[in-house]
């Protein structure tokens, strides 16, 4: 049995991980265009901020490849899937043989479509290289432009005003976070992040940058003028599924993945940021680009690809941002279109605090907490469980809302909720 | 594994975990030195009153009907899950299984306050440390033989031990 991984991420090394746990000796072999894997993309802004050095950034130890048997190659893209011989074409030509194949390709940084973005000093920010990078031309920046307004580009915004830099931030949409939370919240938050000395502007977009080979000012709705020395791009990202779909495996707007995150190749399988796989508070496809999605799609299907028949529940939207001691997070559906849900809001703006539920139903299809996150983990649970919370609704907004809320429903519930932990907790009701 | 259990039947809500934790989890160690502590020391265990809108900033009392007017409580805290959620969502690799002992464990150094951890928890077992940004939770008291919050509880609801003995006791009382 030879085992290849396509991507050296988050879905890619636990994937790894998993495989290693029940297939102790096959062959497994890891192919990344990128020449540093095993870091925590995550942790890019962190690293960028200045907030931690580059020993922190590492999400496994040096010898991980080493101590999990694992032949590598870096640095070398894979171009070609040949799903009828089993074969991978590398871009120096190699080729190389597979039994079983995980398609862990992630997702790239969208690129803004405005005139002079190749221009020097513009950056997305989706590798350590671009950070890398970032930091090495800091000494001669002073403005900062980011454009979009979503947990990458605020994330960017918030490392270079920790580097003293002065950052305008333009969001095309009426509100920040746009994908994450709803209007309610993220004014909140805007504001605070604008009293901390960030600029935003929402409502308005870059629409040239110009420079003659370095960036040096934008041209913001073709009127105004906003000189800068670095423009970073945050208008989120899409799969990388270009490899899988000339080969033939079935794609949509990512690969898809089925209830064990198979393709529709029986020796193929899709996990991260590049699949779109089952998720809880639809109930249909989609894709959650988030870590915690990738981590766990990789898990399960590293198992499945050894033979074990571990099936995938789906992902959760997700999210937790923090900025300038504001932290908030979301959980599934945040602002629902149609009228079939139905919301409940509490917020006190005086201690910035915001929380919203959002039900189908009486079922929790999603949450957002802010400045008030401790017990969001628990609304997770609900929404994952899907049981019925018209009992506790108005309880949950409160500041006493906590787990030994939620004891007798975990009790009481049919279909039994999923980790062998609530039963402990249950015993002795 | 051996981790803290809860028997809700016994627990009254007296909060003598809570303080005896966050005392075990100060500096000094003692309660009257603790409390001046900055930042204040946090629990990491927490009676939670299960029926009834009571605020947790009350503390428990006695109904005229001779009731605790908490109802029915439990003491809840990290359960060290085996498939643990807040390792899988982990961005850091700071939380973790401990692979010897299966206690899902918490490493400051690399913590980055992301709380991606919290966010995961099935049952709001994490803290922030706000100042230093990091989480805090129960980490089964390394300095002692018992857990501090074991140790303080006067009604015997806590225990520490495997599920199996936790399951023993349950019969023999
Ligand atoms: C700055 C930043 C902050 C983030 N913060 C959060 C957060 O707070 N919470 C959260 O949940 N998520 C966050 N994310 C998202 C998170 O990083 C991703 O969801 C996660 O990394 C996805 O992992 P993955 O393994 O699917 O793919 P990726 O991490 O995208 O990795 C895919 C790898 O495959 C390689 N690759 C692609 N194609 C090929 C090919 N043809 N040949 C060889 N190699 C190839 C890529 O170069 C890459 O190394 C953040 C992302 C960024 C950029
Ligand atoms: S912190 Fe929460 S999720 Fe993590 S092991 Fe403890 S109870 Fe489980
Ligand atoms: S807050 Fe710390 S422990 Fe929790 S997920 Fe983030 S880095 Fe890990």
């Amino acid at each position: 049995m030879q085992y290849v991984i396509i991507g050296s991420s988050a879905a890619g090394i636990n994937a790894i991980e998993a495989i290693r746990s029940k297939d102790k000796k096959s062959k497994i072999v890891v192919l990344s265009d990128e020449k540093t894997p095993l870091y925590s993309r995550c942790l890019i802004s962190y690293f960028l901020a200045g907030t931690i050095d580059e020993k922190k950034i590492w999400y496994r130890s040096e010898n991980f490849f080493k101590e999990n048997k694992v032949d590598t190659v870096l640095g070398v893209r894979a171009e070609k899937i040949d799903t009828d011989k089993k074969e991978i074409t590398l871009a120096n030509k190699e080729k190389i043989k597979f039994d079983k194949l995980l398609i862990a390709t992630g997702a790239s940084a969208k690129m803004e479509s405005v005139k002079g973005v190749d221009k020097k000093g513009v950056f997305p920010l989706r590798t350590i290289e671009h950070a890398l990078e970032m930091q090495s031309m800091l000494g001669r920046v002073k403005q900062v432009a980011v454009l979009g307004g979503g947990l990458v580009g605020l994330r960017a915004a918030y490392a270079l005003k920790n580097r003293g830099k002065e950052v305008t931030v333009f969001v095309r949409s009426p509100q920040i976070l746009s994908q994450i939370i709803d209007k309610g919240s993220a004014d909140i938050m805007q504001a605070h992040i604008e009293e901390k000395g960030i600029k935003i502007k929402t409502g308005s977009a870059a629409t040239e940058i110009k420079g003659s080979d370095s960036v040096k000012n934008l041209i913001i709705d073709n009127r105004s003028e906003y000189p800068c020395e670095l423009v970073i791009i945050g208008k989120g990202v899409s799969p990388n599924i270009a490899i899988a779909k000339d080969a033939g495996i079935k794609t949509n707007w990512g690969i898809l993945a089925d209830g064990f995150l198979k393709t529709d190749n029986k020796d193929i399988f899709a996990a991260g940021d590049v699949a779109e796989a089952h998720d809880i508070a639809l109930e249909e496809n989609s894709i959650n680009a988030i870590w915690p999605a990738a981590c766990e799609q990789g898990r399960i299907a590293g198992l499945n690809m050894t033979g074990e028949k571990e099936s995938y529940e789906g992902s959760l939207a997700m999210n937790s941002l923090e900025f300038f001691g504001l932290p908030v997070i979301s959980i599934g559906i945040t602002k629902p279109k149609k009228d079939i849900y139905e919301e409940l809001i509490k917020k006190d703006e005086n201690r910035k605090i915001y929380k919203k539920i959002v039900l189908r139903n009486g079922i929790i299809v999603g949450a957002i907490t802010l400045n008030a996150v401790e017990t969001i983990g628990i609304l997770g649970t609900l929404i994952k469980n899907k049981v019925d919370v018209s009992a506790i609704k108005d309880t949950i907004l409160e500041d006493h809302f906590n787990y030994g809320k939620i004891v007798n429903i975990v009790k009481n519930s049919k279909q039994g909720f999923k980790q062998k932990e609530f039963k402990e907790t249950t015993m002795t009701l | 594994m051996k981790k803290i259990y809860c028997d809700i039947k016994k627990c009254i809500g007296c909060r003598a975990c809570e303080i005896a934790c966050a005392v075990e989890h100060s500096k000094s160690k003692k309660l009257d030195e603790a409390i001046k502590e900055r930042p204040l020391p946090i629990k990491r265990r927490k009676a939670e009153s299960i029926e009834g809108d009571v605020p947790r900033s009350k503390f428990p009392k006695i109904t005229e009907a001779g009731n605790l007017e908490w109802g029915i409580v439990i003491s809840t805290g990290c359960h060290h899950c085996e498939d643990a959620p807040c390792v899988a969502a982990c961005m850091s690799s700071a939380m973790y299984k401990d692979k010897k002992t299966g206690q899902t464990k918490h490493d400051e150094e690399k913590c980055v306050g992301c709380w991606m951890c919290i966010m995961s928890c099935p049952f709001g077992a994490l803290s922030r440390q706000k100042q230093d940004k990091i989480i805090v939770k129960c980490d089964l008291c390394p300095d002692r033989d018992i857990p501090a919050c074991v140790e303080a509880c006067q009604t015997a609801a806590l225990f520490l031990g495997t599920e199996k003995e936790f399951k023993k006791k349950l019969c023999n009382t």
